[in-house]
């Protein structure tokens, strides 16, 4: 178990530490490890305006993301729980699973069907892109929430809250968030670091201006490798600074809460 | 601060469980426990009382107010639940203090108002502690606390003694008896455990199948049950197929004939014989006028203030709760102790000794 457990660790990580040291090597060809030590392929990645243009859309679309999955999936996830009717906590499971059992690549195709016609021309929108975004992201936030609901029983709560004379809103307020803000935060954590490095559908979609920065990366990966490294670290550090985000904002609005 | 239920009828949608027919009132500062095997609808009443279903049919009536179509949030009842219901997320502070914030009361006033009610329930060091840390005793008086601090018209309790271990569920009943004195309000308290029903209700109603079908203060209850089956719901019960004897001044039972007051049952007619096992004596202790029986004992039991002995006598079997630590195989029957009840099948009982098998 140790040993599974050192070799997993092992894949994991060293494709990660030699990312680290490429983007900081000079040269790197047939050998093991780079030649030289340099910073210049972390400005070179900054300079790019192609690169530059992309980290922002990844930011734009991740922000707009997280916000419409606390918008859409918790009154939806709410929905569900509160459902009496069997048949529709059936059929809202099976919509909010959909995008996990579908490939990324027919979803992808479909947009590019839909939406290159002349009643819907979107393609290549931001908008678009979020929305692609969202539905693979949804079922995250919904299914993450629908359990904690159900394991704290949250219908118990309410209704405690409500022989205390709590009005709908006010037990929304006082209670379900407060209690749910906990599960909120943690599939946020998932949605952002999905959202950010997402490429399948983000490749298939986005309009030249608005690519994101794993559609961008893989041409880094035709120039020098120090490049591609540096490009790819950045990478890394945006998906740990959204999930780092995502969670402070969440628990920084459940306390105000 | 009365309650009542108003022939209320409620079923449960796809089934043939609810209540039917209740017609129940509780009074100014009265406690009326209602008790019943699981699923005779006594939980379905409290529901429909704090306004989580709507009867089919009848009204309910708080203070003279009609409330059957308010929502819970308008009823203004305090109900402590089985699970108790703390907010994981607020201090007991907080929780207590939680109705009195809704109803627009100034955080400094609140507070105090909370922290007297914590006091009154002997939890006052606790105030700032989170439920998760608290004992099933303690957060039960805090849920007592809470659903008594903005003075609500009457209070509930379903089952909230059914979480804790014995020892506790006895010193909370004495609790929850105190509180109540003291706020002096109409209680409508769920269980099944009838000996707790007893101890603390000043009256219990008893349900079975959806219907009331006894109320009256725990002695009546104990006494002079009106069926078979109510004998043996509550407290221990020798029960027996009897006939009364044709001079209508004893009864044949498979123990032996008895001789008692036939009160208004015939000569020759069929009747169930009830008598509770601690107003049976040993023979030995019998004072005159009694009916003596010879038995041989099955089991004898020590239960420390008690002893329980079960004797064959005749066709039957016959349990003896006694103080007497002297062997005896004689027993004596007091003519009052013997009540004789309408005649059911033996089936009809839920845990009644008497008939051997």
């Amino acid at each position: 178990m140790l040993l599974i457990t050192f070799a997993y660790l092992l894949f994991l990580a060293t494709p990660i530490a030699l990312l680290f040291v490429g983007s900081f090597g000079e040269s790197w060809s047939n050998t093991i490890l780079p030649h030289g030590f340099t910073t210049r392929w972390y400005l070179e990645v900054a300079a790019d305006p192609s690169f530059q243009r992309a980290f922002v859309s990844s930011i734009k679309v991740v922000i707009a993301t997280c916000v419409l999955n606390v918008v859409i999936g918790l009154p939806l996830a709410y929905a569900i729980y509160s459902s009496a009717r069997r048949g529709v906590r059936l059929a809202a499971k099976i919509m909010a699973l959909l995008p996990i059992a579908v490939p990324d690549l027919v979803l992808g195709f479909g947009f590019i069907l839909v939406f290159s016609s002349d009643t819907a021309p979107w393609l290549g929108s931001i908008g678009l892109l979020i929305a692609a975004h969202v539905i693979l992201t949804l079922p995250y936030t919904v299914n993450t929430v629908l359990a904690d609901m159900q394991q704290l029983r949250l219908h118990d709560y309410e209704q405690v809250a409500a022989t205390l004379s709590a009005p709908f809103w006010t037990r929304l307020k006082d209670i379900v968030l407060p209690l749910l803000a906990t599960s909120v935060l943690s599939s946020l954590l998932t949605v952002a670091a999905l959202s950010i490095g997402e490429f399948q559908i983000s490749n298939l979609i986005s309009g030249f201006l608005s690519r994101t920065y794993p559609v961008v990366l893989l041409q880094a990966f035709y120039g020098a490798t120090g490049f591609a490294c540096a490009a790819t670290v950045v990478l890394l550090l945006l998906a740990i600074l959204a999930s780092c985000a995502s969670s402070l904002t969440a628990s920084a609005s459940s306390r105000r809460a | 601060m009365t309650i009542q239920f108003q022939s209320i009828d409620y079923r449960y949608p796809g089934s043939a469980n609810g209540v039917f027919d209740v017609d129940l009132s509780i009074g100014d500062g009265e406690f009326l426990a209602v008790i019943g095997p699981s699923g005779s609808g006594k939980t379905t009443l409290l529901k429909l009382l704090a306004g989580f279903a709507r009867p089919a049919a009848g009204r309910i009536l708080v203070d003279g107010r009609d409330i059957t179509d308010l929502p819970p949030e308008k009823r203004r009842l305090g109900v402590v639940f089985q699970s108790y219901g703390l907010f994981p997320h607020m201090s007991a502070l907080d929780n207590v203090a939680y109705p009195l914030k809704i109803r627009g009361q100034a955080r400094a006033e609140r507070r105090a108002r909370a922290a007297q009610a914590l006091e009154r329930v002997g939890l006052a060091q606790w105030a700032h502690s989170m439920p998760a840390a608290m004992s099933g005793g303690q957060q039960q008086r805090i849920a007592l606390a809470r659903a008594l601090v903005f003075s609500p018209s009457a209070l509930l309790l379903d089952e909230p003694l059914s979480a804790l271990d014995a020892a506790l569920r006895v010193e909370m009943r004495e609790e929850i008896l105190r509180v109540q004195r003291a706020a002096n309000i109409a209680t409508l308290h769920i269980t099944h455990d009838q000996e707790e029903a007893l101890s603390i209700a000043d009256r219990i109603a008893i349900m079975r199948a959806g219907r009331i079908i006894q109320i009256g203060t725990p002695k009546e209850l104990y006494d002079q049950p009106v069926s078979r089956w109510v004998a043996s719901f509550i407290g221990q019960a020798n029960l027996w197929e009897g006939r009364v004897g044709p001079d209508r001044r004893s009864v044949r039972t498979p123990i032996g004939e008895l001789s008692c007051d036939t009160g208004e049952h015939a000569a020759d007619a069929p009747v169930t014989v009830l008598i509770r096992p601690e107003a049976i004596l040993p023979g030995d202790l019998a004072p005159a006028g009694t009916n003596i029986l010879a038995g041989r004992v099955q089991a004898d039991r020590f239960l420390g203030a008690a002893r329980r002995v079960d004797l064959a006598v005749g066709e039957g079997l016959v349990r003896v709760d006694t103080h007497s630590r002297a062997p005896f195989d004689t027993i004596a029957v007091p003519p009052k102790s013997i009540r004789l009840l309408p005649p059911e099948p033996v089936s009809d009982s839920v845990n009644a000794i008497g008939e051997r098998t």
